[in-house]
């Protein structure tokens, strides 16, 4: 088991952002958390990278309790994520955006641009590796986080809302290289709203809603549980032909 | 090429200026006075330029320099710059003792609890008297031996600063070069995405500011060696603190020159408004610093050397990165 969070409560005051969530992923998952906006899936997330703590319950991570450990210690022991809107680093280039990444496996300065060069070329920037990086628009920049976290070579990419805001193009784009990852060998954790991205991509899917977890399984599964229907378009007569 | 040889001629320039106005008092003191600036604030530009957290309140650290220096010559009898390597010294521990709860604070927040740790310090000088209190303390009077650095001209000085200054200049290149300088701009940028890139922010943050606070002090130190006196306002008064941001961020924050330019223009700008308008002219340099404040933030807030930089050659073409493949 890569990740495995048990019974985790995030409250802001007294509301419960996520309920008692229970979450296991294995090494080569690809697994998507899906859900209605302020279903709480974003701040799950943010409870398995360690930007937010946990109210209650357990998260470890590649046979670590990482609970209580911050972000870049879980960075280290290879859990790498991307932002939901991205958090490029704006007076730099892209190059050395991504050797920010290359450095934590890397310590070296000119080793770890190599090791960014290379990230670069593989995620499709390879045309762009000297341009500053705030002259990058929004498909760029999201391809820019991935590249920043692969380079730190983790073991597991958690991906927040990485399609969100790209056209039918670009997301097509965007799930091949998500496979390319993924054949690669490293593990992959998904939220997105976008249910064509979670299907063609998720092995296994988690759907919450309202901070709780209401139903889990292949993305097929999910889409046909009518609790999941409801959560997305609301209470319907089920008419029968 | 071009740049080297640029390079290489202000090199030069900075070696033979003392002989280039040799006998022209004002002129010697002068070079002599723009190298101790760029000394204080290229050590700001460490934790303030690079690392982007703006303390406001280094003079603590200059402070802690000169009345080291003066201290070891008052209650020991040693040459001042004795003291220098203990101001350092407690310059790291100070910084470590401020810098763990401060830095944990973001933007304004940060700068301003150095502001109100500067002005306590200020304060507090003030009422000891093994610090000599409110009227300070004198270095030397007459020169005992060599090590006391007591000179009838400024040279001496100009080249005792221009080794510092040069070493750190050195050792901030370096840094710049190495996984530290990565890691302190990535900070500046987004300590949230630097953290979850594995960068330890609130180390590296610390590192900076010990650094920055153990060179502010030498600085402090050998302002003492020169001018032979301190008291709490010209160690730990808020102007100094405030005169290292501006001239920082004049030149260019962040910038391994940007400190040495901000001070070639406001240290003789402030010299000569001095002698020039004698007296009447005191509180000019609070006008003139408010006034250029006010100007670098709303129409250069790179700094001067941001102009010379070249513009992006080669601006990335968006629509070629949607469909961007690799392979």
């Amino acid at each position: 088991m890569l990740i495995e969070a048990h019974n985790v409560t995030k409250a802001f005051g007294a509301f419960k952002a996520v309920d008692d969530a229970s979450v296991t992923v294995e090494e080569g998952d690809i697994l998507g958390l899906i859900g209605p906006n302020g279903a709480g899936k974003s701040t799950f997330f943010n409870c398995l990278t360690g930007d937010l703590p946990v109210t209650s319950g357990r998260v470890s991570f590649a046979g670590h309790d990482v609970t209580r450990l911050p972000p870049e210690a879980r960075a280290r022991l290879g859990l790498a994520r991307t932002f939901q809107v991205p958090l490029t680093f704006e007076s730099m280039s892209v190059l050395d955006n991504a050797t920010i990444g290359a450095l934590l496996r890397h310590p070296n300065a000119r080793d770890a641009r190599a090791r960014a060069r290379d990230v670069l070329q593989r995620v499709g920037l390879g045309h762009v590796i000297d341009a500053p990086a705030k002259s990058l628009g929004t498909p760029g920049r999201k391809r820019l986080e991935i590249a920043r976290a692969l380079a730190s070579e983790p073991k597991a990419l958690l991906l927040d809302e990485a399609m969100a805001g790209l056209t039918p193009t670009e997301v097509r784009d965007a799930i091949e290289l998500v496979r390319r990852i993924h054949g690669d060998g490293i593990t992959i954790v998904i939220v997105e709203h976008l249910m064509e991205v979670i299907v063609s991509l998720a092995q296994r899917v988690v759907v919450f809603h309202q901070g709780r977890e209401i139903s889990r399984g292949t993305p097929r599964e999910v889409t046909s549980d009518p609790k999941v229907i409801e959560a997305y378009l609301g209470r319907r007569k089920v008419r029968h032909a | 090429m071009n740049r080297y040889l640029f390079f290489g001629a202000l090199v030069v320039l900075a070696l033979v200026y003392p002989l280039l106005v040799q006998g022209i008092p004002v002129w010697e003191r002068m070079g002599a006075l723009v190298l101790l600036a760029a000394i204080g604030a290229s050590a700001w530009n460490i934790v303030g330029g690079y690392a982007g957290q703006v303390s406001v309140g280094h003079a603590v650290f200059f402070g802690f320099g000169a009345y080291a220096a003066v201290v070891v010559y008052t209650h020991l009898g040693w040459p001042p710059i004795a003291g220098a390597p203990l101001g350092m010294l407690l310059s790291v521990i100070l910084a470590a003792v401020i810098g763990v709860p401060t830095l944990r604070l973001s933007g304004h927040y940060f700068s301003m609890a150095t502001i109100a740790v500067g002005e306590l310090v200020r304060v507090l000088s003030s009422t000891s008297d093994f610090l000599g209190g409110a009227q300070g303390l004198g270095g030397p009077a007459m020169p005992r031996s060599v090590f006391d650095l007591s000179f009838l001209s400024a040279t001496p000085f100009y080249y005792i600063f221009l080794a510092v200054l040069a070493f750190l200049l050195g050792l901030t290149w370096w840094i710049e070069r190495a996984r530290m300088g990565f890691y302190l701009r990535a900070i500046k940028d987004s300590e949230r995405a630097a953290r979850a890139l594995g960068v330890s922010s609130g180390r590296y943050k610390l590192y900076a500011y010990m650094l920055s606070g153990a060179f502010t002090s030498l600085a402090g130190s050998l302002y003492l060696c020169m001018f032979g006196f301190v008291d709490p306002e010209s160690g730990f008064g808020i102007l100094i603190s405030v005169k290292m941001v501006v001239m920082a961020a004049l030149g260019g924050a962040g910038n391994l020159f940007g400190p040495l330019v901000g001070a070639l223009i406001l240290v003789p700008l402030e010299e000569l408004s001095n002698s020039y308008l004698g007296g009447r002219g005191a509180g000019l340099t609070f006008v003139v610093y408010g006034a250029i404040i006010v100007i670098i933030a709303r129409f250069l807030p790179s700094g001067l050397l941001s102009l010379f930089r070249p513009r992006p050659s080669k601006p990335a073409p968006k629509s070629e990165i949607a469909s961007g493949h690799a392979d």
